[in-house]
Order: C-alpha cells, then sequence, then structure tokens
C-alpha cells in the first residue's frame, strides 16, 4: 500500500529552483533513504512534505489524503512526524519533558502525557537521560531525543533528517539501532535524509538520489551505488572501489 | 480532579525553594497584624496587585516569548468596567469584575488574531500602539467619563461593603487582593505543567519545530493572550475599587504597560516566582522613589531612569532575570 505519493512536487524560492519536477511513491513499512549532495534540495523536499513550505506546483498523497496545502501542525495531525537537522529540541525543558511535548498532541492529560513519554524514552534506550536538560547532553543523544519527541505523535511516517551527521561510529550504531527499532518493532515507516552513506546504504530498502533538485535516481542500495550518474554526482570513484562489492540491504 | 492535583503540586521545586514560599505565603498572611504604617500597607498592596499582572504577563511573555507592552488596555478595560457598572448600575464588583473580563478577553482575541501574525520587536510595537489607540478612545468618550475619567464615591455606601468592595480601611483590600495572588500561583502552577504551557515553551524556542510536532502555533499564542489578560482586567476590576478615581491617563498609560513586562523580566521571565520577586524589588523601590527622591527631594522621573538602567542590566548580565541568576548558581553548585 503506498502511504505517501509525491506528484511531481516543484518548490521555488524566487527564480531558484529547489526542488524540480520530484516524484516517488513511498509504500507502507519501506524505509527510504534520501542522498544527494548539499544544496540538492533534501530539506526542501522535507519541509515541503511536511507543510512548512506552501508548495509551487505538484501534489502531496498521505495516506489517501491530499495534503499540499494543509499546513504544519495539521500534516503533523495525520500522523507525518520529522526531525530537524540544525535544531536539537527545546534545551530548556528535560528530555522527558521535551517529549511529552509531542505526547500532548495525542493527549490532554499531562499524566497520560507523561506515561507516554517515559515509554518511549524506554524503548529507545533514553530513559537514563529523562531528568537533563537537553542543552546539558552531547549532540548524539540530543538527536535522539528528537526523534523520541517525535514518536510522540504516534506518526503512520516519520522523516528523519540527518540523524546520523556529524556523530562518531558508536553514536551512529546507536541512533541506527533507534531507527531499527522505530521501523521494525513499532512498525513505523521511515524516509530518511543521510549522508552517512555506510548507514543509510545499510538500512534503507530504497533510495532516492537529488542533485540539484531534481531527483536523478531511484532504487535499492546495490543498484544505486553502481549508477554511474550517482557516483558521479555525488558519491564519488573512492566510495565505489571501497564498498562497491559488499553493499547489502539487510547486512 | 487531575488539574486540581496539577495547581496544587510544587514537588518539582527543591525543598529550599518551598521553605521560602512558605515563609513568605505566612508573612503575607500576618503582614497587617504588625500594624505598619498605611504607606507600608500600601506598598504591599501595590506588590500583590503587581505580582498578579505580572503573573498574567508571564503566560504569554515568559512561557510563549510574546514580549507584550501593551497591558495597559486591558487594565483600563477591567477598570472601567467594574466603575461605569457601579456607578451607573450599582452593580457589585463580583458580577462586574468577570463581565470585565469578558469584555478583556474578547478584545484580546479581536487584537490578537490579526498582531500575533507579527513576530518579535514587531509584535512588541503593535501592542504598544493598540494598548494607546484603546487609551485615546476612552478620553474622548463621554459615557466612561472621557479624560476627566470616573470616580467612586465612597460616601453611597456603608462601608465594609463586601459585594461592592468599598472599605474604609485597606486591610480588607489587602485580604482580597491576597487571596487573589494565591489562586493566581495556583493557576500559573497549573498553566505551566498544562498542554498549553508545553506547546508555549516549544514555541518561544523555534516555531517551525513547534508546528512539526502539530502545535498550532497561532491559535495557541492567541489563547495564552487571552489567559494574560483575564489576569490583568481582574486586576483592573479590584484597581477601580481600591483607587475609586481612574482616568486613561492614569490607568491605562503606557507606563503601567512598560512597568509589567520590566518586572517580570526582572524577576525571571518563564519563571513560576519570577513576577513575584520583580514585583517584590520594584514596587518598594518604585514607591520610596517616588515618595522620598521624588516628592521630597524633587527629583522627579528619577524611578523612569532607574527602570531604565534595570533594563540595560538585564539584557547585559541575565536575561532571565534574578532567578535565572538564582537557578545557573544552583546549577554550578551542583556540578
Amino acid at each position: 500500500m503506498t502511504l505517501l505519493e509525491v506528484q511531481a512536487l516543484t518548490k521555488e524560492f524566487g527564480g531558484l529552483r529547489a526542488n524540480c519536477d520530484i516524484s516517488f511513491n513511498v509504500h507502507q513499512g519501506e524505509m527510504v533513504g534520501i542522498i544527494g549532495p548539499n544544496g540538492a534540495g533534501k530539506t526542501t523536499l522535507f519541509n515541503c512534505i511536511s507543510g512548512l513550505y506552501p508548495v509551487t506546483s505538484g501534489r502531496i498523497i498521505f495516506d489517501g489524503r491530499d495534503i499540499t496545502r494543509l499546513k504544519a501542525h495539521e500534516v503533523a495531525r495525520l500522523g507525518l512526524a520529522r526531525t530537524f537537522q540544525v535544531y536539537a529540541a527545546t534545551g530548556d525543558l528535560t528530555v522527558e519533558e521535551n517529549v511529552m511535548v509531542g505526547c500532548f498532541l495525542r493527549t490532554r492529560s499531562r499524566s497520560q502525557a507523561m506515561a507516554r513519554a517515559k515509554q518511549i524514552l524506554y524503548d529507545l534506550e533514553l530513559e537514563d537521560l529523562s531528568h537533563y536538560r537537553v542543552s546539558e547532553l552531547p549532540v548524539a543523544a540530543q538527536k535522539r531525543v528528537t526523534m523520541a519527541t517525535a514518536l510522540g505523535l504516534d506518526p503512520k511516517l516519520l522523516l528523519l533528517d540527518e540523524v546520523a551527521a556529524g556523530l562518531n561510529p558508536n553514536e551512529v550504531e546507536e541512533v541506527m539501532a533507534n531507527i531499527k527499532h522505530v521501523h521494525s518493532d513499532l512498525g513505523i515507516t521511515v524516509m530518511l535524509i543521510e549522508h552517512v552513506m555506510e548507514m543509510v546504504m545499510k538500512i534503507s530498502h530504497r533510495i532516492v538520489v537529488l542533485d540539484y533538485g531534481e531527483k536523478i535516481a531511484e532504487g535499492d542500495p546495490q543498484s544505486i551505488a553502481k549508477d554511474p550518474r550517482v557516483i558521479k554526482a555525488y558519491l564519488g570513484e573512492r566510495y565505489v572501489r571501497e564498498h562497491g562489492g559488499k553493499l547489502s540491504p539487510s547486512s | 480532579m487531575e488539574v486540581l492535583r496539577n495547581a496544587l503540586d510544587f514537588s518539582d521545586f527543591p525543598r529550599v525553594d518551598l521553605c521560602v514560599a512558605a515563609l513568605v505565603a505566612s508573612f503575607l498572611l500576618i503582614f497587617p497584624l504588625f500594624h505598619f504604617s498605611s504607606f507600608a500597607m500600601a506598598t504591599m498592596i501595590q506588590f500583590l496587585m503587581f505580582s498578579l499582572y505580572g503573573m498574567g504577563w508571564n503566560t504569554i511573555g515568559g512561557y510563549g516569548g510574546q514580549v507584550d507592552l501593551g497591558k495597559a488596555q486591558y487594565v483600563g478595560i477591567g477598570a472601567y468596567t467594574t466603575s461605569v457598572m457601579l456607578i451607573r448600575w450599582d452593580v457589585p464588583f463580583w458580577v462586574s469584575m468577570p463581565v470585565g473580563m469578558s469584555f478583556a478577553v474578547l478584545w484580546s482575541f479581536i487584537i490578537g488574531y490579526p498582531l500575533f501574525r507579527l513576530k518579535g520587536h514587531y509584535f512588541a510595537i503593535a501592542t504598544i500602539a493598540t494598548s494607546l489607540v484603546l487609551k485615546d478612545l476612552f478620553e474622548v468618550w463621554d459615557f466612561v467619563g472621557a479624560a476627566r475619567g470616573l470616580e467612586i464615591s465612597p460616601i453611597k455606601y456603608h462601608p465594609p461593603d463586601f459585594l461592592r468592595l468599598i472599605f474604609k480601611e485597606d486591610v480588607y483590600y489587602y485580604y482580597v487582593i491576597l487571596g487573589f495572588f494565591f489562586l493566581g500561583i495556583f493557576y500559573v502552577n497549573w498553566f505551566r505543567k498544562s498542554r498549553l504551557g508545553f506547546q508555549l515553551r516549544s514555541i518561544k524556542d523555534n516555531e517551525d519545530v513547534a508546528r512539526s510536532l502539530g502545535i498550532n502555533v497561532h491559535w495557541a499564542k492567541v489563547k495564552t493572550y487571552a489567559i494574560a489578560t483575564a489576569f490583568v482586567s481582574l486586576v483592573g476590576s479590584f484597581h477601580a475599587c481600591y483607587i475609586k478615581n481612574i482616568e486613561p491617563e492614569d490607568t491605562m498609560s503606557l507606563d503601567i504597560s512598560i512597568l509589567i513586562a520590566l518586572m517580570a523580566m526582572l524577576g525571571g521571565a518563564g519563571s513560576l516566582w519570577g513576577p513575584i520577586i520583580g514585583a517584590g524589588v520594584l514596587i518598594p523601590l518604585k514607591s520610596y522613589l517616588k515618595e522620598w527622591l521624588g516628592a521630597k527631594a524633587g527629583l522627579v522621573g528619577i524611578d523612569l531612569i532607574i527602570y531604565a538602567v534595570i533594563i540595560m542590566l538585564i539584557s547585559a548580565v541575565e536575561p532571565r532575570g534574578i532567578w535565572g541568576i538564582v537557578e545557573k548558581a544552583r546549577r554550578r553548585r551542583s556540578v
């Protein structure tokens, strides 16, 4: 079943075309990676899908509903959650309180929001950090907190914007474990923008490649790694030499 | 039930805070027994009134980060509603106060709806403008006494009149406003833990993130603005019965708006105790400066200079005010 349909999406800022005629589908239960060089329009695409930017043309269908013209908070209520690339979380609040902000979407009751937040933090193995202020935590933990907050919305689809960027290999492992948990145990469809190729090639079922605002390729990780246009635009010869032979989505 | 439990639950504060709060609360309860001067009594009533103004301001301005410099218009709406209803139709305070509150909240929706399309400084300036416009309207509106204002003459009534809130001795006013003061604390204590309180803190931090967490940012701001307004209007109604003489230039002046915001920021915007601390510092200072330095030494306007210095100090030293300094010191010690 198709959960998200992006149809001929175009987003212009004045004369600049940040997204140009992009189309792709995301099916229920999939894990889809979005890759591409800096400035390719990946985050703009997320901002359009999540309703923060009005699109110039095209349509976005989520869960059978046309959400093209909906505002961000309405999109979120339908079950489409996201994280942000630079933003960590509300530094003033504790980890648990941050997650509660997300949980309050589905309940008015403080005790219910708190119970749900505790459950999510336990699931993501963040419960030890519950009472720290977010501003006191390392970046890796902050990024996992934003994931936890997004889970508070009980989403059907979760968009992750560079949750692994700038993290060390151990931290990448932790984040990856969280994403796998969200995807397989909670059954949430995931779309992720990522520069850490080791991760995105490993966990994605399918990859969409953007360059200069256009979709230049789409396919499973192996075929993407072999695609000459993708290699030229993004991966580079060296990456393929080192990783080319041993890529598989399940390993 | 949960609402009540949250309002009365202060357990997330350190024990020191609660001890200090309990001491201050008991002092406030027995303060009139000490028979201080009438000047001290008047200052205390002002302190309680401005604490309440500050608590109201703190919901939208502190937790929500929307600097509002137009609260005087709501003081005016509350004060005028109560005065007009009492003078013209002999309506008691306990009826006119909620009526004034409804007018104020209605007005807050009318101006809040468009105003919250603005952000930051633009919003702050727009609130000043609307407040001044309303003041000017009241100055030419004969029904409410135009520029002369309205006077409640106490001889018509038989004090102590608990229905109309007409008393001879200040001690009655003191206990009425003290009651509102405690209710205000419980309300804000609930508010900061409520869904709206959480949403507002998220909005203050980053509006786009708040939106993508399903928060209707505009509506949350408009709602909270109405809550802040209700607080201010209530105290405005009380002000009318207490001062008994209201005029636009006095009740709705820009000074009042700025003082309300300033106190909350000095004490610590976005914290439960902040506005109370701010009022506790500024009100005695203001009374003293006016009484001695202003009237006796002829240094008129010295209070304004002091406010200006305080604003500069807050922005330079600690934007989170006195409470921010306390929390910082605490965290340093715990590390």
